[in-house]
């Protein structure tokens, strides 16, 4: 049988992964497609509707402009998504580079390197992003970029350790003693080693991306109107929580299942792709 | 280390005995201690607002510091329930046909530090405020101040270089920074450490001040009015969110806030446990244009943004009905100047605005930055704004929201295009035509210069019957609407919340607070 | 290396730590746009009253020499004055009136982490696969999964509001009424520890599991040792080592992550100083408040390895 039909094969047999990835699929789905075929718009304002509870015709009541608050988060779901990937993305590939390098070359640079991302470390990751949004300016690229730095440092400590383990394996001496170039072993025998706890931190990170953002928004530091993001969604909801309760507690519940589900996932995946707790996820 | 190798059972236990012991430090004696009547504590929350950098009045410029000004000082007057003006630390005075002023002061006033206040302490205020090296924000109250003399120990005469209109008003104990201060106590503390440790004649002292957090105050043994103020203490918490004044509130955390979040007034209103105070405010908000930029440069394009929103529904809106449309910038309660006729460029009128926008130089898809701050009611009027502005005519106008200080700097360096900005608790009509309309006004950040304007903003200056001087600002806010320097969008209501226990809290128009604490009482 | 040493390397290295991060937020801050002349001298500030205060405050001299001026008044213990806040409040006696209230939180809500989490993951682990275990982690995968400052709105909402067991607003300082602080916290505490005790029992339980399929606790068992005195000797002495990282971990997120928290109840601690601190370029407190993070971020770090090697002395640092 092919690697990745084993592969799905335990991932559909690993109960928590199973439960992830389907919470994740409906999440998915309804952000790229949902939002479209909603009839209202996420945008416009309808005064005649302010804060009305959830009903048939709202699911998840409106807004203190008349919006309908279920459209909203099905766009703001998808923007806050995608900020949060964003940043991981670009926290992933500059950190994993940055240790593969720092452990495969070790000595000086390593420790300088190591040294940068440890500083970075030390800052409490919401103060950091707070600090970076209110020193470059407020919207989404400086959101994307502050989830980064944040999130730098984790890959790049997580990439060393796990370069350093797999630098000495008799393959990847192998591949030195036969004169391939120090890039290439990089990626071709490291990387594909390494990738999987990467992975599994990756989606780690994207849930926390998720609240960072939204933490941010919600101090107003984050996305500007009228774009929504989950976090805007929520600050609105917190502006008028005596009034319309609602809001606030129904978006916060979806982002909770949104992150449900991508914790469940990556935990499965954890489970499947940790040698040592192979034999717990076989249940 | 000993606790971790107890076995399970005992964490078991441990974790009862935790649960237990957060039961009992329930019961433990937290709510601070109020007595009967005399020497009660009063907890006044100011609420959405936690700066406070000096409590000196020839400094003081941001509202919190008022309330607590208002509470440890007095100005020569002040309003009454019914917003008259009436004496205050004067016994009583005199207006001469010159404009001139002539107080005759209450004998017995003594600071907190127990010294004598007389006519030299209220000839050194005024001086202060008037000195360009002390260069105090408040100069311009009494800039129309040629001479103060001290006749006698309690006897002030104050001479205008032309007659000046609005000088009774801006001696009273507002939004003015005239309060009279201890020529003994500044001049040995300095200015700086006066900030800080203030001395007045008020009927309280500051106590104790912590930055960001709370003002301390306590009763003056000292206050001139006798069986003045009823309350012992006032504990005053900074809490910069509105809405958690109102859970702090409902919650018996205090008992008193200085505002009230606009959604929440109706429901608020139903309940038997709190009062709500609410009153038409004198305050103005509008979107500041520049002028000097593109593309609020052009009067038509100017007047099709007004002409392109619907002010009721933003009434609606960002105020949930709390306040008014407003046609110019003096506010309805300032009725002696206030013309109540609408006018036709402030009233929603798509086809006229489109007209306008044709005149314009610039056209459908022209962008512009509106500044705005916070996540409240400020950014919901930019949200608005823009949003009916650009659905009107088409244009792509978007909401840039920094904060407050960020906003402010940047008008006044005309760093902008249109702005969301207002102006609370001015008492006076110069207060909202002249400082902001005229060519050299101070809070002109528009670059707006009409010479016309001038001449009859300065007539108006100089005008001492009110009856006259209320017909020329009524004359002005006509002539200004035309050239729409500043589109108006409205008032709103002043609230207080306060709790049953409360009584003898009297609200007025212009947000006071700290000077209505000497008649209140707690249950 | 003799472990002497060792711990003075790592406090040299802490110390560098500091200082480079100090010199990097400062750099950071100057060249932000925004001038705190304007902000504190605000309305009708004449230039001269502005270059006055540039002047008095050094912010026209080098940038250099601005942040070694700095730096060496802080070493002892003066961090200078505020350029906002309240015209000139010395920042250390800011910190140190609210340094307490955040560390009390902190504990506050760590303890109550380690104490639901020390059961949840036992339990989870003990029963390992049976219904109990699966509610334990679900729960616990619910608790990282909520965003903290949605759950204390819920919180405020249900037992604030609603049943009126708490407060909803405002906290004592410990220093004032020790239980008028641990009933006031009582709130935010359990909002800001739901996600970490969540990470906390997951992390041990899959420490446990782990750890009780290893080969010297088969070797123990077949020795005869009872299986109480395995458990705890062997599995979980072992256990607490990553226990005890993560927790270590969370300090960073307690310290910096409850910004909003604070704000949401009303809480004085350095978090929210530092943020609107930054808001009016407030550069001093904004310095100040960072080394505090640091330090307290690279103290408890230290411990943490400390801890560490005397639970396993098999640990080489």
């Amino acid at each position: 049988m092919p690697l990745w039909r084993r592969r799905l094969g335990a991932l559909v047999r690993n109960r928590t992964a199973l439960a992830g990835a389907v919470i994740m699929a409906v999440v998915l789905a309804g952000i790229t497609l949902g939002a479209e075929l909603m009839p209202y718009s996420a945008v416009d304002m309808d005064f005649a509707n302010i804060l009305s509870p959830p009903s048939w015709a709202h699911p998840l009541g409106t807004d203190s402009f008349g919006r309908d608050v279920l459209t909203r988060v099905l766009y703001g779901g998808r923007i806050s998504l995608l900020i949060s990937f964003a940043g991981v993305l670009i926290a992933a590939a500059a950190g994993t580079l940055t240790g593969m390098a720092s452990a495969y070359h070790g000595g000086l640079t390593d420790a300088a390197l190591m040294r940068f991302s440890d500083l970075l470390f030390a800052f409490p990751s919401f103060v950091l992003a707070l600090f970076l949004m209110v020193v470059l300016g407020f919207g989404v690229q400086n959101v994307i970029l502050a989830i980064a730095l944040v999130y730098f440092p984790i890959f790049a400590r997580l990439a060393r350790n796990t370069t350093l383990l797999i630098k000495e394996e008799p393959f990847v001496q192998a591949a030195r003693l036969m004169g391939q170039g120090a890039l290439r072993i990089l990626f071709r025998e490291i990387l594909p080693n390494i990738a999987a706890p990467l992975v599994v931190q990756a989606s780690v990170g994207v849930a926390f991306g998720i609240v960072i953002e939204a933490g941010l928004s919600f101090l107003g530091l984050g996305v500007q109107p009228p774009i929504p993001s989950l976090g805007v969604i929520m600050a609105d909801g917190r502006e008028y929580f005596q009034r319309g309760p609602w809001v606030l507690t129904l978006t916060g519940l979806v982002i909770s299942i949104a992150l449900l589900g991508l914790n469940l996932l990556g935990d499965g995946l954890r489970d499947l792709t940790d040698p040592r707790l192979r034999r717990q996820a076989e249940l | 280390m000993a606790k971790r190798r107890r076995n399970g059972l005992s964490r078991r236990s441990l974790l009862k005995g935790a649960s237990a012991l957060a039961m009992t430090s329930l019961a433990g004696p937290w709510l601070v201690g109020r007595a009967g009547a005399a020497g009660a504590t009063l907890r006044a929350g100011i609420t959405g607002y936690d700066v406070i950098n000096t409590l000196d009045p020839g400094k003081a410029t941001l509202i919190p510091e008022y309330y607590v000004i208002w509470a440890i000082f007095n100005g020569l007057l002040k309003f009454d329930e019914k917003m008259e003006i009436v004496p205050d630390l004067a016994e009583s005075y005199k207006v001469e046909p010159d404009g001139s002023l002539e107080f005759k002061l209450h004998a017995n006033v003594k600071f907190h530090d127990g010294s004598a206040m007389t006519s030299e302490d209220v000839k050194f205020t005024l001086e202060r405020l008037l000195d360009d090296k002390f260069a105090s924000p408040n100069r311009s109250k009494v800039s129309a101040i040629d001479q103060v003399t001290a006749v006698d120990p309690t006897t002030v005469r104050i001479k205008t270089k032309e007659p000046f209109a609005p000088l009774l008003t801006f001696l009273t104990n507002a939004r003015t920074g005239t309060q009279i201060l201890p020529k003994g106590a500044v001049e040995q503390m300095g200015a700086e450490a006066f900030g800080r440790k203030p001395i007045g004649t008020g009927a309280f002292m500051v106590k104790e001040w912590t930055a960001k957090e709370r003002v301390a105050l306590e009763a003056s043994p000292h206050y001139f009015y006798q069986g003045l103020p009823k309350l012992g203490a006032v504990e005053m918490p900074l809490i910069p969110e509105e809405s958690s004044g109102v859970t702090a509130l409902l919650g018996n955390q205090i008992d008193l806030t200085s505002t009230a979040p606009f959604a929440d007034v109706p429901e608020l209103e139903k309940r038997t446990d709190i009062r709500v105070f609410r009153q038409a405010g004198l305050n103005t908000r509008f979107i500041a244009l520049n002028h000097r930029k593109p593309p609020f440069d052009d009067v038509h394009f100017r007047r099709a943004v007004s002409l392109a929103f619907d002010r009721e529904a933003m009434v609606k809106v960002v105020l949930f009905g709390e306040g008014v449309s407003s046609h110019g910038l003096i506010p309805p309660s300032l009725k002696f100047a206030y013309d109540p006729k609408p006018r036709e460029l402030t009233t929603f009128n798509a086809a006229r605005a489109k007209e306008e926008l044709a005149k314009s130089k610039y056209k459908a898809g022209t962008e512009a930055a509106i500044l705005t701050w916070g996540a409240g009611w400020w950014k919901r009027v930019a949200e608005v704004w823009t949003a009916q502005v650009n659905q009107t005519l088409g244009t792509v106008l978007r909401v840039e929201v920094t904060e407050a200080n960020t906003v402010y700097a940047r008008q006044r360096a005309g760093d902008f295009q249109g702005s969301v900005w207002g102006w609370l608790g001015f008492v006076d009509p110069d207060e909202y035509l002249y400082d902001v309309l005229y060519s050299k006004g101070y809070r002109n950040f528009q670059g707006y210069s009409n010479p016309k304007l001038d001449d009859l903003l300065v007539k108006a200056r100089q005008e001492l019957d009110r009856g006259k001087r209320g017909q020329l600002y009524k004359e002005a806010e006509a002539m200004m609407i035309e050239d729409m320097p500043i589109v108006p969008c409205f008032c709103s209501n002043v609230h207080n919340l306060a709790s049953t226990k409360v009584s003898g809290f009297v609200q007025l128009p212009y947000s006071n607070y700290g000077d209505t604490f000497q008649s209140i009482s707690i249950a | 290396m003799s472990r002497a040493a060792a711990i003075s390397w790592r406090f040299l290295g802490i110390a560098l730590t500091v200082l480079v991060g100090a010199f990097a937020v400062f750099m950071v801050m100057k060249a932000a746009p925004g001038d705190p002349a304007l902000v504190v001298l605000g309305e009708q500030a004449p230039p001269e009253a502005v270059a006055a205060f540039h002047q008095r405050y050094h912010l026209d001299a080098p940038v250099l020499e601005q942040f070694w001026l700095w730096f060496v008044a802080a070493l002892g213990g003066d961090f200078g004055r505020s350029l906002t806040i309240a015209g000139g409040t010395s920042i250390s006696g800011l910190i140190a009136a609210r340094l307490p209230n955040t560390i009390f939180i902190g504990l506050y809500a760590l303890i109550l982490g380690v104490i639901v989490s020390l059961a949840m993951g036992t339990i989870a682990a003990l029963r390992r696969g049976r219904v109990a275990d699966t509610v334990a982690t679900s729960i616990a995968v619910l608790g990282i999964s909520m965003p903290d400052f949605w759950l204390s709105y819920v919180l405020v909402f249900a037992f604030a509001l609603g049943v009126g067991w708490f407060p909803s607003y405002g906290f004592v300082s410990p220093g004032q009424s020790l239980s008028g602080a641990l009933y006031s916290g009582f709130l935010p505490a359990v909002a800001i520890s739901a996600p970490m005790a969540a990470v906390f029992a997951r992390t041990l339980r899959a420490a446990l599991l782990e750890l009780a399929h290893r080969e010297f606790v088969t070797v123990a068992r077949s020795f005869g040792f009872a299986e109480v005195f395995i458990f705890l000797h062997f599995v979980f002495r072992n256990a607490l080592i990553p226990y005890v990282t993560v927790i270590g971990l969370q300090v960073r997120y307690l310290l910096g992550g409850v910004v909003v928290i604070e704000r949401i109840f009303g809480i004085a601690g350095v978090g929210s100083l530092m943020v609107d601190a930054a808001f009016g370029r407030d550069y001093p407190v904004v310095e100040a408040c960072a080394i505090t993070f640091l330090v307290i971020v690279l103290g408890v770090n230290f411990l943490v390895d400390l801890a560490c090697t005397f639970l396993d002395p098999r640990r080489a640092n």
